[in-house]
């Protein structure tokens, strides 16, 4: 011990004299003692100043019984855990609940007493007010928790906006709306559910508990309800799902789904799909929420609606408008690749000319329009009885062409006789004098020397060959080996 | 069968912090810790067990050692993505007959585990168990909605002050040595949002309707005086739990795993007989 010079510790007498006792009992803090279970074996006046309680009444009562019901929970879940596997707890915030029904917001700081055979004895805790720092606290905690609501919304909107500026097809913009309604809601699961132009739906990301790609959207189930009226439709739990959907309660209880949000996906024209999220557990699908997955919903509408033109727009330079078949651009460049693959591989390729008989007739008679029925007829008949490895392009007007990859003579000569049946099959709707038929001609390739033909050449012997049909008195099949 | 985005692949032994001990002969028996803490909890508890049983230790993920980096909102929402860990941790040590022991929500997440792949188990231990925190008409669940707001308020007003930004700023004494937060840290640590995320499935999922669905021998262990799961919650799960066996320890408090570690053993034990 240092001795100050000038220093006299007050003794009894004085009036500045606290007995150790008085300390403990008037100490700025509360002062507590309990046994390892928590009952309380000794308190300081303080304490019981603040709290309004008896002496008496307090002695005897488990501590847990002076804390408000949230701080109890705290308090068996975490800081009896904590002081018990820890020996102490600092600085725990709890609320204690006064005599008046106020309550207070204190800091508690607990350490367990050890016998000498390392068993606990007793628990000492200080308590101090921490009102002041409490209500501080609160505003920063409301605050805090204002801010994260709304930073949760528009990050949401950002992190989406910035996954779908670099989206090339419908696919990766339904992975990343899917991607971003499960970060933003802590959905169990996300579905992103796409129409397709001839009313069928499918799933175009995530997935769908419920949804079964034949039978389509449940009927009378909250997906159905939330198309008709083109607005957002929740169930919270269980029984909100029994009470106003039963048809699906059996499916959502087999998926282990208690709630769900849905929002259609409004386009400029007509409703895209759906954007479902699902939930494990019951949850509060407030207003906020809904009004965030909305504008998820409609950003992903204009994303989708965007590539859905990319794609037609690369479509019609390279597919036939009326027939939907390849057209002279794609046939150009795919018969250029079959030409390098067959020189490479020295593998045989054929390419079939097709040009029709008595199809002018037909336009000129008839008219235009059934001119184009009859090259749609044409063209779908075509499509069947062509290989499923084969590229079947319009060339030009009553032209087509057909090419065949790894294909011997017979083989080819089988097709062309196929190509010419069909065509010969009567038209429905048309008189029998309008006869359509096909003059065919073939040439058939077989590489040599590793050099690739030119398209224009193999084009040009196919052209022949057609024509030679042509004079050989039509519906008829030349073969002309290049 | 689920999909967590851009994580890395990691097994279940290392996502959720296992560890096997015991008798490698033994009949295998899993612990599940509940919330606010992490396998520590079964410190006092395993000695009991470890000469007959094989052990198996292990920490939800956000709790403990488990990998946080694995903590997907989503899967976490309910305790259904809790039950499906445990399955693939049976599966993953392909245990059967299994003696699985879960306290507090953790009795939960072993009856949704035992629903669906009840050929794995072969008793369960639920040790003050609730399946919901919330009174509901002549349901007494022990809580008002009011009151478990409080506790999600009381967990925020403790985890702000975990924040490291925060800290300083609240308790101005950045000088104090902080031994007993390392200790506590290292005991029961756990990321803020992730405790406030799991303490709002825990208290807020409503597990009554799956009581009827277990078909495993059950028992249920209460705490005499337990203000998180009162005696006629425990009724309640034993009632719902058609051939299931209730003892009531004359303990108090919600962790008899720590507070009375002998008698909950014994309670286990001659279940087990």
């Amino acid at each position: 011990m240092t001795e100050h010079g000038s220093f006299r510790a007050p003794g009894p007498g004085d009036a500045e004299f606290e007995t150790p006792a008085e300390l403990y009992d008037q100490a700025p803090c509360g002062l507590l003692s309990t046994t390892p279970d928590g009952i309380v074996t000794e308190v300081n006046a303080t304490l019981l100043r603040w709290t309004g309680h008896s002496r008496a009444s307090m002695l005897g009562t488990p501590f847990e019984q002076l804390l408000t019901t949230g701080s109890r929970l705290f308090y068996e879940t975490r800081y009896l855990p904590i002081l018990r596997l820890a020996g102490e707890v600092r600085e725990a915030a709890l609320t204690l609940r006064c005599v008046s029904g106020e309550s207070l917001p204190v800091l508690v700081n607990s350490t367990t007493r050890f016998g000498t055979d390392a068993t606990p004895r007793l628990v000492s805790t200080a308590i101090f007010d921490s009102t002041q720092r409490h209500n501080l606290e609160r505003e920063l905690l409301n605050a805090r928790r204002a801010a994260e609501a709304s930073e949760t919304h528009v990050r949401a909107l950002q992190d989406a906006s910035t996954a779908f500026g670099t989206c090339e097809s419908e696919a990766a913009v339904a992975a990343a709306l899917e991607h971003s309604a499960r970060q933003a809601f802590r959905a169990t699961a996300v579905a992103v559910l796409l129409f397709d132009g001839a009313g069928g739906v499918r799933l175009a990301a995530g997935r769908h508990p419920l949804f079964d790609g034949s039978a389509g959207i449940a009927q009378g189930g909250p997906e159905a309800e939330a198309l008709s009226n083109g607005r957002a439709v929740t169930v919270v739990n269980g029984a909100d799902a029994e009470a106003r959907f039963p048809d699906v309660v059996g499916a959502l209880r087999a998926a282990r789904i208690e709630g769900l949000s849905t929002v259609p996906i409004i386009g400029m024209e007509r409703t895209l799909g759906l954007l479902t999220c699902f939930y494990g557990r019951q949850r509060d699908l407030d207003d906020d929420r809904l009004a965030l997955q909305m504008a998820l919903a409609l950003q992903a509408a204009q994303v989708f609606e965007r590539v859905s033109l990319h794609a037609e727009l690369a479509n019609l330079a390279l597919y036939d408008s009326l027939t939907g078949l390849a057209n002279r651009s794609l046939l150009q460049h795919s018969l250029n690749a079959a030409l390098l693959l067959a020189a490479r591989h020295r593998s045989r390729l054929a390419v079939i000319f097709m040009d029709l008989d008595g199809f002018k007739a037909v336009n000129d008679g008839l008219g235009h329009l059934a001119g184009d029925a009859v090259l749609e007829e044409i063209a779908h008949r075509l499509r069947d009885v062509v290989r499923g490895s084969d590229t079947l392009a319009r060339f030009g007007g009553d032209e087509f062409v057909v090419i065949c990859e790894d294909i011997g003579v017979d083989e080819a000569r089988g097709l062309a006789e196929r190509i010419r049946l069909a065509v010969r099959q009567p038209l429905v709707g048309i008189s029998a004098s309008f006869a359509v038929t096909a003059s065919v001609g073939i040439a058939l390739h077989e590489p040599v020397d590793g050099s690739a033909m030119s398209t224009a050449e193999i084009l040009k012997a196919a052209d022949s060959a057609m024509y030679a049909s042509k004079c050989a008195g039509r519906d008829h099949i030349t073969v002309a080996s290049v | 069968m689920r999909e967590i985005d851009d994580l890395p692949h990691v097994g279940v032994l290392v996502r959720n912090n296992v560890h096997v001990s015991g008798n490698a002969a033994g009949r295998p028996m899993v612990f599940a810790h509940g919330f606010g803490c992490s396998q520590e909890m079964w410190r006092a508890v395993v000695p009991e067990f470890e000469a007959d049983y094989r052990i198996v230790l292990f920490d939800h993920v956000g709790a403990g050692g488990s990998d946080l980096v694995q903590y997907d909102y989503g899967k976490y929402d309910s305790l259904h993505g809790y039950a499906d860990d445990l399955l693939d941790l049976l599966e993953e040590l392909d245990l059967r007959d299994v003696v699985f022991v879960g306290h507090s929500v953790s009795s939960m997440i072993g009856v949704l585990a035992e629903i669906r792949s009840p050929e794995r188990f072969g008793a369960l231990a639920l040790i003050c168990p609730s399946p919901r925190y919330i009174n509901d008409g002549d349901y007494a669940g022990g809580f008002d909605q009011g009151e478990i707001e409080g506790l999600l308020d009381a967990l925020d007003a403790n985890y702000l002050g975990w924040s490291a930004t925060m800290a300083p700023v609240i308790m101005g004494n950045l000088d104090r040595p902080q031994l007993g937060q390392e200790l506590t840290t290292s005991f029961c640590k756990t990321d803020p949002d992730i405790a406030s995320h799991f303490a709002h499935v825990t208290f807020l999922s409503d597990n009554r309707r799956d009581l009827a669905r277990v078909s495993t021998p059950a028992l249920i262990v209460q705490s005499a005086n337990d203000v998180i799961a009162p005696l006629p919650v425990g009724q309640y799960v034993h009632r719902k739990i058609v051939g299931s066996s209730l003892v009531v320890l004359p303990t108090s408090g919600h962790c008899p795993n720590l507070s009375d570690p002998s008698l909950l053993a014994a309670a286990i034990r001659a279940y087990l007989k």
